[in-house]
């Protein structure tokens, strides 16, 4: 059973919702969440909304134990059920009510120094450049939210976003984007990107010069930089086709829009 | 004039940090600044070898630190330069010895006693760099056409500006110009459009350097030679003047003819920085 999980940013950090289902089920399906999506999360704070479920401490404690496992923090929990709550307290934890007014609002994650991912999506084929492009309409992320980043981000510097990423400034080898949602460098991408980092392989990473140590897009990896390349490099478009990721020249593409 | 406190740093090792810590401080001095360089890298000292004064030691920068020393009997004065003084690092003790707030009351000490400090700090992140920069007003990083050391100064830039230090100037170290026209080495010009900070100089790779360290005498001494007139024209440039790289790379020397070029780039390059 799938999407009895779902993971979202906000304001203060992630919102983890767990629906109807058995608990052994929820737990194996947030274990493969984390598994997979783990990287990004690291060191983010967690409210976890439970509706009317009820969980006794062990439980909650198990959960708990599962986030720390990702370097995650349970922080709140949102329940209506008076058992859960009582756990709640007894495990010193923040409680809220449930309201109809839950923030949705992306935000970023506070980055961590030196992200090393023990969790690697397994490596897909390199990167080769596509012939034709296919042009699909806009892949719904549009209006969602963003995050603009104004400066050169320097090797060691991570910059994580539950949405999409625009960076104005190079992004240097050492450096690393992490978003949600698309990534745009107006500036030569050195470093590595991520997008689509929650598991959405629709995502796309543009730049002026997409040179970049490593690309990952949803749950696939390219290494670009393997090849000889040319000095001089034109605005590129990175996606995934067939289960690879492919780069695009921006003119052969930039009259339909990605 | 205040007294300027320029820590000169690269984090990866093997750079030429040493050297050109010694070679910027000779020069200084020939230009008549009262100058005093600071050897960090407790544990494993090198400028007092480079700089030829090793068997003047008899008191470090621990012994400062720790009380049994005054600073007038830790500082020896240069073989040659007048106003050339080394605060030399403790040999058999470890980075942990001084703190930053131990460096901070040094340059304090310092300050109003002569026109420059130069810090020389030792490779990494750490404890001893931490030291090293802590007393600091400007930086300068140095690094060599390699891209393992160039993302080593990006690293240690962006430690900096986080903490809104940016007064930063380059030093680009081993430069093989042959190399660079063979597209097998990374271009100063490229070096600088990387790294975003303005370019203080350029030292061609060159064998007299290495001879010089040998013998505990730093090439500035000898203002004639190809890297004494680029450790020159760094000094003149911390002093305000606009020097052409031109002038450490003249003419006659056609492999230089490039130098001039980049140079050309910076001085572009620091206006853009002036206005925008």
């Amino acid at each position: 059973m799938r999407g009895a999980v779902s993971i979202k940013g906000t304001r203060e950090g992630l919102t983890i919702t767990l629906e109807q289902g058995e608990f052994g089920a929820l737990i194996a399906e947030l274990e493969e969440h984390l598994k997979t999506q783990g990287a990004f999360f690291r060191s983010a704070k967690v409210a976890l909304q439970v509706g009317d479920r009820a969980l006794d401490q062990e439980q909650l404690g198990q959960l708990s134990e599962l986030l720390a496992r990702s370097e995650m923090t349970l922080r709140t929990v949102v329940t209506s059920s008076a058992d859960t709550q009582r756990a709640v307290n007894a495990l010193g934890l923040r409680l809220l009510e449930p309201t109809s007014a839950e923030g949705e609002t992306a935000s970023t994650i506070p980055g961590s120094d030196g992200l090393e991912p023990e969790d690697r999506p397994a490596p897909a084929r390199p990167v080769v450049t596509a012939p034709a492009p296919i042009i699909r309409p806009g892949n719904g992320q549009e209006g969602s939210r963003g995050t603009l980043v104004r400066r050169l981000v320097r090797s060691g510097q991570v910059i994580r976003h539950t949405g999409h990423v625009v960076v104005i400034g190079d992004v240097n080898v050492g450096a690393e984007i992490i978003a949600g949602g698309d990534i745009v460098i107006w500036g030569r991408l050195f470093g590595t990107a991520h997008a689509g980092a929650m598991g959405d392989d629709n995502a796309v990473v543009c730049a002026l010069d997409l040179t970049p140590l490593q690309l990952r897009i949803g749950n696939h990896v390219a290494r670009p930089g393997e090849e000889a390349r040319p000095t001089r490099r034109s605005p590129e478009v990175a996606m995934v086709r067939d289960d690879a990721i492919v780069v695009q020249l921006w003119d052969t593409l930039g009259r339909f829009g990605v | 004039m205040p007294t300027r406190v320029i820590t000169v740093t690269s984090g990866k090792g093997g750079v030429g940090k040493t050297t050109t810590t010694a070679n910027l401080g000779v020069a200084l001095a020939k230009l008549g600044q009262r100058v005093v360089v600071i050897d960090t890298d407790i544990g494993l000292r090198n400028l007092d070898v480079v700089m030829g004064l090793q068997n003047r030691i008899i008191y470090d920068i621990v012994d400062l630190v720790e009380g049994r020393a005054r600073l007038r009997q830790a500082l020896i004065h240069d073989r040659v330069e007048q106003e050339l003084y080394l605060l030399p690092a403790a040999q058999s003790r470890d980075k942990s010895a001084v703190s930053p707030a131990d460096l901070i009351q040094v340059c304090t000490q310092l300050r109003g006693e002569c026109d420059f400090v130069l810090i020389d700090s030792p490779a990494g992140i750490e404890l001893g760099f931490r030291n090293a920069v802590a007393p600091a007003d400007e930086f300068v990083l140095v690094t060599t056409p390699d891209y393992s050391a160039i993302q080593d100064v990006d690293r240690v830039l962006g430690i900096l500006e986080a903490e809104g230090r940016i007064d930063t100037r380059l030093v680009v170290n081993r430069i093989r110009p042959e190399l660079v026209r063979r597209n097998d080495m990374l271009s100063v010009e490229e070096i600088v459009s990387r790294l975003a900070i303005p370019l203080l100089g350029v030292v061609p790779e060159n064998e007299q350097l290495l001879v010089a360290n040998a013998r505990g005498n730093p090439v500035a001494h000898d203002e004639t030679s190809l890297a004494g007139k680029a450790y020159h024209g760094m000094a003149q440039r911390l002093l305000g003047a606009d020097v052409p790289e031109a002038q450490d790379a003249p003419e006659r020397n056609g492999l230089f003819a490039w130098v001039r070029d980049a140079l050309r780039e910076r001085g572009g390059f620091l206006a853009r920085r002036g206005t925008g």
